[in-house]
């Protein structure tokens, strides 16, 4: 009899063992299915209200402003949880974190759009601080005029990001402004030269190198829009460098472009493919982000006009990563113009307008087209793109293009 | 007599405590999900062994090679091996690699090769393809939207169970080929690319 008192004994203790080890292991982390959590703690200064965010592990992270949000983005987590303290603060409105498909939002509001902040961060234990600061007089919420709205970058380089935070706060026209004598309503041409350094592009049969061509022709386009000195040209690159894809959409988001135009020379395998073509973005949208992006389309306009908005929907936000969502009628209107002047022009093969889900394009926050000029990978085309007289007929068919556009889109 | 039943008894309780211990450890052990993607893959191998041990059956399939004339792409028939998911769809792409039997061209550089391939539960195919396809000197637009098209569509369009396909280049993601499509995002079948 005792020994079976015994046994109960331990077989009750080994139960409880084991319970305790699997509440253990499954509430709290260790392997695969580990929940980060990030605390959030606000504190208010004299100076500036400070928010403070820790997390156990290194986190990878994005700092976006964004209108009156301040976003925090943290990529590529199966999960994460929010541990927050209520606080009362003079700056900030609210703390909340949102999902999107490829990321967790902490999405931080605050009372009024002019702020500025500055952050550190320190990894493992991952801590981010950020100082928030109303601009002076500003406490009371303003209509600000759209001129102001930053248009950051939805890009994900890290380099990038510094730019933004750099900026972030400024009024955009200070530090974008190329010079005293830009009108304000003069359009802003950007001009992307496609590869550059040691991405050299496709390359043709006689040793020409896409890059080459892309830059010459660019700044052929930019001489003859500039000549007429109706619009601003900003280019992605004026020298033979590498330039990263999401530093280009940066370029003409923070220079709030009101066209980019992405210069290119194909290449196939097939020596006999010839001819210009002209893409604008399609999307590789899975499921829940075609909905999204139709929610877009059908409640079109201008995306800055949207995030103007006061009532600002989370959902806007995420948008960053996908800009050019926003612009695709524009985009492949512009296409249609500068394909027609393309052939109109150079007589060269017409390979019509088409649609592909190219990188450069993704998150360029204005109408943005791709040309393909022609063949390098095509001997004849080849020879025609290396000189000067054809480079000049490719720039004055894609400065009509545009022109065409801006007529179109002109307001009386 | 009385002392046997009650040790009877308890030797019953005993069990069941024992056998409610076994499924806990059971569910505990296998419960993760997360996990299978990999034992999947990992399992394909020994299927497939099994498969040639019994007995071959052969499989239709059809792949997507570039046509000269038009630059679209056409299809041509191919037979594989019948067996599971994971060991289909490589052949599918080992096909596409070692290029058309007609009068097509074929698309993606001869010197890929082929590292990995799963699909997971809920249809996206991971192809794992070697350096080498980054290093084409035709990748314009065209030459890289056929090197990824003639992929995505010859899988989606073989297996009902791929919807989506990632390619990653030397086990990594990377931006793109050459400069031009964006590899980050999985990619639904276009068949635009393909002649009618």
């Amino acid at each position: 009899m005792k020994r079976f008192i015994k046994l109960y004994l331990a077989i009750i203790a080994a139960l409880i063992l084991f319970s305790g080890q699997v509440s253990h292991l499954t509430g709290a982390p260790a392997g695969a299915k580990a929940i980060p959590v990030i605390k959030v703690s606000v504190e208010d200064s004299s100076e500036a209200t400070r928010v403070r965010i820790s997390g156990g592990s290194n986190l990878d992270y994005n700092l976006k402003k964004s209108s009156e949000s301040l976003v925090v983005t943290f990529r590529a987590l199966s999960g994460l949880k929010l541990e927050k303290n209520a606080f009362t603060s003079q700056v900030i409105k609210s703390i909340d974190l949102a999902k999107s498909p490829e990321a967790y939002l902490l999405i931080i509001k605050t009372i009024s759009p002019d702020f500025s902040y500055t952050s550190s961060a320190r990894k493992n234990p991952f801590e981010l601080n950020l100082n928030l600061k109303l601009k002076s007089g500003t406490a009371a919420r303003e209509t600000k005029p759209a001129e102001t709205v930053p248009k950051n970058p939805p890009v994900k380089g890290k380099e990038v990001d510094r730019s933004v935070v750099n900026q972030a706060g400024e009024p955009a026209s200070r530090v974008l402004d190329a010079g005293p004598f830009r009108k304000k309503d003069m359009k802003t041409i950007v001009i992307d030269p496609g590869h550059g350094g040691i991405e050299i592009g496709a390359k043709g049969n006689y040793g020409t190198l896409e890059k080459d061509v892309t830059l010459a022709v660019a700044k052929k386009l930019k001489e003859r829009i500039e000549g007429e000195l109706k619009y601003r040209v900003v280019m992605t690159r004026d020298s033979d460098v590498v330039v990263a894809l999401d530093r280009r959409a940066a370029v003409a988001n923070n220079n709030k472009a009101d066209l980019f135009i992405s210069i290119h020379a194909n290449g196939s395998r097939r020596n006999n493919a010839r001819g210009s073509e002209t893409y604008f973005l399609s999307l590789n949208a899975t499921d829940e982000e075609s909905r999204r992006l139709a929610y877009f389309e059908n409640n079109s306009g201008e995306l800055e006009n949207r995030l103007g908005e006061q009532d600002f929907d989370d959902l806007k936000l995420i948008l960053w990563d996908m800009a050019q969502s926003a612009y695709l009628k524009q985009s492949s209107q512009l296409a249609e113009f500068v394909q027609g002047q393309l052939n109109q022009l150079l007589n060269t093969q017409n390979r019509g307008i088409k649609q592909a889900p190219f990188k450069v394009l993704t998150g360029v926050a204005c109408p943005a087209i791709l040309v393909e000029v022609a063949f390098i990978t095509n001997p004849d085309e080849e020879k025609k793109l290396r000189s000067e007289e054809f480079q000049s007929q490719v720039a004055e068919a894609l400065f009509g293009g545009l022109n065409e556009y801006f007529r179109l889109y002109e307001k009386p | 007599m009385k002392k046997n039943k009650s040790k009877n008894k308890k030797l019953r309780i005993l069990l069941v405590l024992l056998v409610i211990l076994a499924v806990l450890v059971m569910v505990f052990l296998f419960g993760s999900r997360k996990e299978k993607i990999k034992h999947e893959s990992h399992s394909a191998g020994a299927d497939q062994v099994a498969g040639k041990k019994a007995e071959i059956t052969m499989k239709q399939v059809t792949l997507f090679f570039l046509s000269d004339n038009d630059g679209l792409l056409h299809p041509e028939e191919r037979e594989i091996p019948e067996s599971d998911i994971n060991s289909e769809a490589r052949a599918v792409v080992e096909e596409l690699i070692r290029g058309p039997q007609t009068g097509l061209m074929a698309v993606i550089p001869g010197n890929t090769r082929l590292r990995q391939l799963f699909v997971t539960t809920d249809g996206l195919a991971y192809v794992d393809l070697s350096r080498q396809v980054t290093e084409a000197n035709f990748y314009g637009s065209s030459g890289e939207m056929a090197v990824v098209y003639s992929i995505v569509d010859s899988l989606a369009y073989n297996f009902k169970s791929i919807k989506k396909v990632s390619l990653l280049i030397e086990g990594n993601e990377r931006e793109t080929l050459g400069g031009h499509v964006d590899l980050s995002n999985p990619f639904l079948p276009d068949y635009s690319l393909i002649a009618r």
